[in-house]
C-alpha cells in the first residue's frame, strides 16, 4: 500500500505544478494588473509604474513564478497586495467562516430533509400533501439569492428579529453566532433539503411496501414503531449516498449566499480579489481548490487500491 | 403501489414540533443579536446631543490599506483616524484644523503654518512641524498614488521653525494649494508602512482604529484626547462590509446599522418617502458621470461631431432613472459649489437632437458606427446613451469592461472610440480638476487630447496667487469655456454624494473630498 501511495505521489506533485503554472499564466494574461488597482482613482502612468517596481511586478514573469514557487515550497503563500496581510491567515480565516456556513446548511439540510420527507409519508390529508408537496417545490425553485432576500425582508425588516448580515462566528459567540448563521444556512439548505425530502419519501415508501413492515403491522406493531425502527434505518444509505453529493452543491451555493448575507467567506474573498487582480490571493485560493481536488482524488484511487488489490498490484 | 401502514400525524404530533420551534427560536432569543446591533444610544429630545453609543456604519467596499494616500471608495472613512491641515467651509475657505493659522506670501510662493499645540497622536506623541513636511514628502512618492502629487511636488523646500511653525516653499504659486491641505490626512510618519499594509492605523483624529476583519468588519474607539474639547459624541464606530447594495439597504432597515454609505439614488429608492430614514445629499464629492471621447478615432477629431453627440443625449433621464434623481444634469463638470460653476455652463448642451443631426450633417458624418465601452458593473448610462445616439443616426456596439480592464485602458489611453465613466475632482479649485483627474490631464488624457491652447489656460489657472480672486475666476472661466467647446470629455451628470441614515442620526458631515466627519454627529 505504502508502495502505491509513493507511486501515486508523483504525479499529484505534478498536477499541483502544473496547475500552479497554469493558474499563474492565466491571471497575468487577464487584462488589468494589480499597480493600476493600487494606484486609485484617476492615476498618472508614474504612480501605476512606481507601484508596478514596488511590487516587482516589472520582473519577467519566469522570474516572478520562480519567487512564487519557492515561498510556497517554504510554506509562505505571500503577502495580499490589496489587504496587506499573510494570504494563509487570510485563506485560513475565510475558509473556517465557509465551513461554518456549510455545515449549518447541511444540519439544516438533513433535518428538514428528514423532517419533509418523513412528513411525506405520515400525512395523509390531501390539503397537507399539497402543502408538502408546494413547500418542496418551492425550495427547490426559488434561487437562494431570491429566498435569502424573502427570508431578511421578513426576519430582519418586518418582524426584527435576527441580524440582516454579517457574521459572528459561534466558536466566539455560540448565542449570537447562532442568530447570524440562522437565515443565510437555511437558504443555503432550502434546495438540498428539498432533494433530500424526495429521496426520504420514495425510501421509506418502498421500505414501507416490504414484506417485513407488512409483517410487523400484521402482528400488531405500532406504525410509529414500524417507522422509526424498520422503515427509515432500510432508506437512509441512498439518502446518505446523495447527502454526499449535496455537501459540492452547499460548498458552490456558500459564494452566492456570502454576498447575499455579507457573510465573510472564501467566495467573498476570491471575488473581491479577483475584482483587484490580487494575484497573490488568488493563485492561493485557485491552488488550494485545485490541492483540494488532487487529495481528494488520491484517496479515492487509495480507497480503490485497498478495495481491490488488482489496482495496487498492477 | 404497495400497501402502506397508516401513519396519520396526530395532531399531538404537531403540537410538539411547534412547541420544539419556539423553545429553539426562545432559545436563540436569549441574547439577541439584533438588540446587540440596537444602538442603546439615542431616545433624547430631537435636537439635544446625546453621548454615548456605537455608531453602526455599513460600507459597501472594505477598507483598502495600500490606497490610503489616494482618494479611493473607502476614503469616506478616513477623517475618523485621522485630520487635515485645514478644512474647507461650503464657499471653499480653508479653516483651522491642524493648523490654527496661516499666512500666504503676497507672490503666492510660500505659506507659513501655526500648528495647534498639545495635539497627540493616537499612539501618544505630539504632533509637530516635522510631521507636516513629512505628510508632504510621502504624497510626493508616486508609489503613493496621490491625486493630489502634482500640487504636492510643487512644495519645493521647508523650513521648520519651531515645533508648531514651519514655513512651506513652492516652485510657483498654485491656485490648489489648499485642495491639497483638505486631502492630505496627517499620519504617524514612526509607522506609515505598517499603516499602508493596514496594521496600525494611528492618527489624530477623534477616532482610534482598534480592529480589522478584512471583508467584515472594522471599529474605531472614541479618542480620549481629541483636540476639540467635549468631542466626539459616539463611544466608537463600527463598519461593517455589505458588498451588495441590496444587502446594505437590508441592513439599514433592519437598524442594524444607522449610517449606508455607498448606495445610489436608484438603490434607496424604497426608502425615499420613509420618515424612519434620511437621505442626506452632499452635492460635492460625488464626482460625475461622462462620455469620453477617443479623438485620435476618425472622424471624432472634429468637434462638431462631438458637440453633436453632447446635444444628442438626453441628461435629465440619465438623472432620473440611472440615479434616481439625485444630481443633477450638467454640460459642465462643476457641482454648485464651485468657483466655476454658472447656469448657462450646466445648460450649454440642452437636449437637442435635431441640432445634433444639423451638426452631423455639417461635418459630413454619415453611417457612423463606433464602439462603446462602458463598466460592466454599470451600464445603465452606457445604454441610455446608446438609444439616444442611435436618434441621431450614430450607431453603437456596446464594449462592458470591468474595473480593472476599464482602469489598464484609461490609463494605457486605449479605451474605444466612446465610453462612459466617472470622474471626481471638479469639487474642490477648478485646475486640481485638469492637473489631478487623468481624463482631464492637459498632459496626457484617455482622450489623446492636446491642444496648446488648453495646457495654457490649464496652466494659467493653476498658477494663481488668489485662487479666489478675480484673475483666477477669469481663468477657471476659460477653462470651463475649452472644455465644453472641445467636448473631448462630455460632461453628463453631476452627481450627488448620499448617505441613508436613519432619521435620529444628526450631526454627519463630509469633506470635500467625501471622508465623513463625525465631530459633531449624535442619534437623537
Amino acid at each position: 500500500m505504502t508502495k502505491y501511495l509513493l507511486r501515486r505521489l508523483p504525479s499529484a506533485f505534478g498536477v499541483l505544478l502544473l496547475a500552479s503554472f497554469v493558474i499563474f499564466l492565466i491571471l497575468r494574461a487577464v487584462p488589468g494588473d494589480p499597480a493600476e488597482q493600487l494606484a486609485g482613482n484617476d492615476p498618472s502612468q508614474e504612480a501605476v509604474d512606481a507601484i508596478r517596481r514596488n511590487l516587482g511586478l516589472d520582473r519577467p514573469l519566469l522570474a516572478q513564478y520562480g519567487t512564487w514557487l519557492a515561498d510556497l515550497v517554504r510554506g509562505d503563500l505571500g503577502t495580499s497586495y490589496m489587504i496587506g496581510g499573510s494570504v494563509s491567515d487570510l485563506l485560513g480565516q475565510r475558509l473556517g467562516n465557509t465551513l461554518e456556513l456549510t455545515a449549518g446548511s447541511l444540519v439544516f439540510s438533513l433535518t428538514l430533509g428528514l423532517a419533509l420527507g418523513i412528513a411525506g409519508v405520515t400525512v395523509k390529508n390531501r390539503f397537507g400533501q399539497t402543502l408538502l408537496s408546494a413547500i418542496n417545490s418551492v425550495s427547490l425553485i426559488v434561487p437562494p439569492y431570491v429566498s435569502g432576500f424573502l427570508l431578511v425582508f421578513v426576519f430582519a425588516i418586518a418582524w426584527p428579529v435576527l441580524p440582516a448580515g454579517g457574521h459572528v462566528s459561534v466558536f466566539d459567540d455560540p448565542q449570537i453566532g447562532f442568530q447570524y448563521l440562522l437565515m443565510p444556512a437555511l437558504v443555503l439548505a432550502l434546495p438540498s433539503a428539498a432533494v433530500l425530502a424526495r429521496y426520504v419519501k420514495d425510501g421509506l415508501q418502498q421500505a414501507l411496501g416490504e414484506d417485513y413492515a407488512r409483517t410487523a403491522k400484521s402482528l400488531g406493531v405500532a406504525p410509529r414503531r414500524i417507522l422509526w425502527r424498520h422503515a427509515l434505518p432500510n432508506a437512509l444509505p441512498p439518502v446518505l449516498t446523495v447527502l454526499g453529493m449535496q455537501i459540492g452543491v452547499l460548498i458552490g451555493g456558500a459564494v452566492i449566499i456570502e454576498a447575499v448575507f455579507a457573510w465573510p467567506g472564501l467566495g467573498l474573498l476570491a471575488e473581491q480579489a479577483v475584482t483587484e487582480r490580487d494575484y497573490p490571493v488568488i493563485q492561493a485560493v485557485l491552488l488550494f481548490l485545485v490541492a483540494v481536488f488532487v487529495v481528494v482524488q488520491l484517496l479515492t484511487d487509495l480507497a480503490y487500491a485497498l478495495i481491490d488489490p488488482r489496482v495496487r498490484l498492477g | 403501489m404497495p400497501a402502506v401502514p397508516s401513519l396519520d400525524t396526530s395532531r399531538r404530533t404537531v403540537l410538539r414540533a411547534a412547541g420544539a420551534g419556539a423553545v429553539l427560536l426562545a432559545s436563540a432569543g436569549c441574547k439577541s443579536a439584533v438588540d446587540e446591533n440596537t444602538n442603546p444610544a439615542g431616545g433624547g429630545s430631537s435636537g439635544t446631543p446625546k453621548r454615548g453609543g456605537t455608531l453602526q456604519i455599513g460600507s459597501m467596499v472594505d477598507f483598502t490599506p495600500a490606497l490610503l494616500f489616494t482618494q479611493n471608495s473607502f476614503s469616506v472613512l478616513s477623517r475618523l483616524v485621522f485630520n487635515t491641515l485645514t478644512a474647507y467651509d461650503r464657499n471653499l475657505v480653508p479653516q483651522p484644523q491642524l493648523a490654527k493659522s496661516w499666512q500666504v506670501a503676497p507672490d503666492g510662493t510660500s505659506v507659513t503654518f501655526q500648528l495647534r499645540e498639545n495635539v497627540r497622536f493616537h499612539s501618544g506623541r505630539p504632533f509637530t512641524s516635522e510631521d507636516v513636511v513629512f505628510a508632504i514628502n510621502n504624497l510626493k512618492e508616486a508609489k503613493r498614488s496621490a491625486q493630489l502629487r502634482a500640487t504636492a511636488a510643487v512644495v519645493s523646500d521647508f523650513t521648520v521653525t519651531s515645533p508648531t511653525e514651519l514655513t512651506l516653499r513652492l516652485a510657483h504659486p498654485v491656485s490648489n494649494l489648499f485642495d491639497l491641505f483638505e486631502f492630505m490626512i496627517i499620519t504617524d510618519r514612526e509607522t506609515v508602512e505598517e499603516a499602508v499594509t493596514g496594521k496600525k492605523l494611528i492618527g489624530t483624529g477623534p477616532f482610534v482604529f482598534k480592529t480589522w476583519t478584512p471583508g467584515a468588519s472594522l471599529s474605531f474607539s472614541r479618542n480620549p484626547e481629541y483636540f476639540v474639547p467635549e468631542r466626539p459624541y459616539f463611544d466608537g464606530v463600527e463598519v461593517r462590509i455589505f458588498p451588495q447594495a441590496e444587502s446594505l439597504l437590508s441592513a439599514l432597515r433592519s437598524k442594524q446599522i444607522q449610517l449606508a454609505s455607498g448606495l445610489s439614488g436608484r438603490d434607496i429608492a424604497p426608502i425615499k418617502s420613509d420618515n424612519q430614514f434620511a437621505i442626506q445629499e452632499f452635492d460635492t464629492g460625488g464626482g460625475a458621470t461622462y462620455v469620453g471621447v477617443n479623438v485620435s478615432v476618425p472622424p471624432l477629431q472634429d468637434k462638431r461631431i462631438r458637440q453633436a453627440i453632447s446635444y444628442a443625449i438626453n441628461r435629465r433621464r440619465i438623472v432620473e432613472q440611472a440615479f434616481g434623481g439625485y444630481g443633477f444634469a450638467s454640460s459642465a463638470p462643476w457641482p454648485k459649489s464651485s468657483p466655476a460653476y454658472s447656469e448657462a455652463t450646466a445648460k450649454r448642451y440642452p437636449y437637442d437632437p435635431a441640432r445634433a443631426k444639423a451638426l452631423l450633417a455639417e461635418a459630413g458624418a454619415t453611417s457612423l458606427d463606433l464602439p462603446l465601452g462602458f463598466l460592466s458593473t454599470a451600464p445603465a448610462v452606457g445604454q441610455m446613451v446608446q438609444f439616444d445616439l442611435e436618434q441621431i443616426g450614430i450607431k453603437t456596439t456596446l464594449e462592458p469592461m470591468e474595473p480593472a480592464q476599464f482602469q489598464t485602458r484609461l490609463i494605457g489611453q486605449t479605451l474605444p472610440a466612446l465610453w462612459t465613466g466617472q470622474h471626481g475632482f471638479a469639487q474642490v479649485h477648478p485646475s486640481t480638476l485638469a492637473v489631478s483627474a487623468y481624463p482631464f490631464n492637459e498632459a496626457k488624457n484617455s482622450s489623446k487630447f492636446s491642444d496648446p491652447g488648453y495646457t495654457e489656460i490649464v496652466q494659467r489657472a493653476w498658477r494663481q496667487v488668489d485662487p479666489n480672486g478675480p484673475v483666477a475666476k477669469a481663468a477657471y472661466q476659460d477653462l470651463s469655456e475649452v472644455l465644453l467647446d472641445q467636448q473631448f470629455v462630455i460632461d453628463l451628470v453631476v452627481l450627488a454624494n448620499l448617505h441613508a441614515t436613519t432619521s435620529n442620526l444628526q450631526g454627519v458631515a463630509q469633506n470635500e473630498f467625501s471622508a465623513l466627519d463625525l465631530d459633531n454627529a449624535y442619534l437623537a
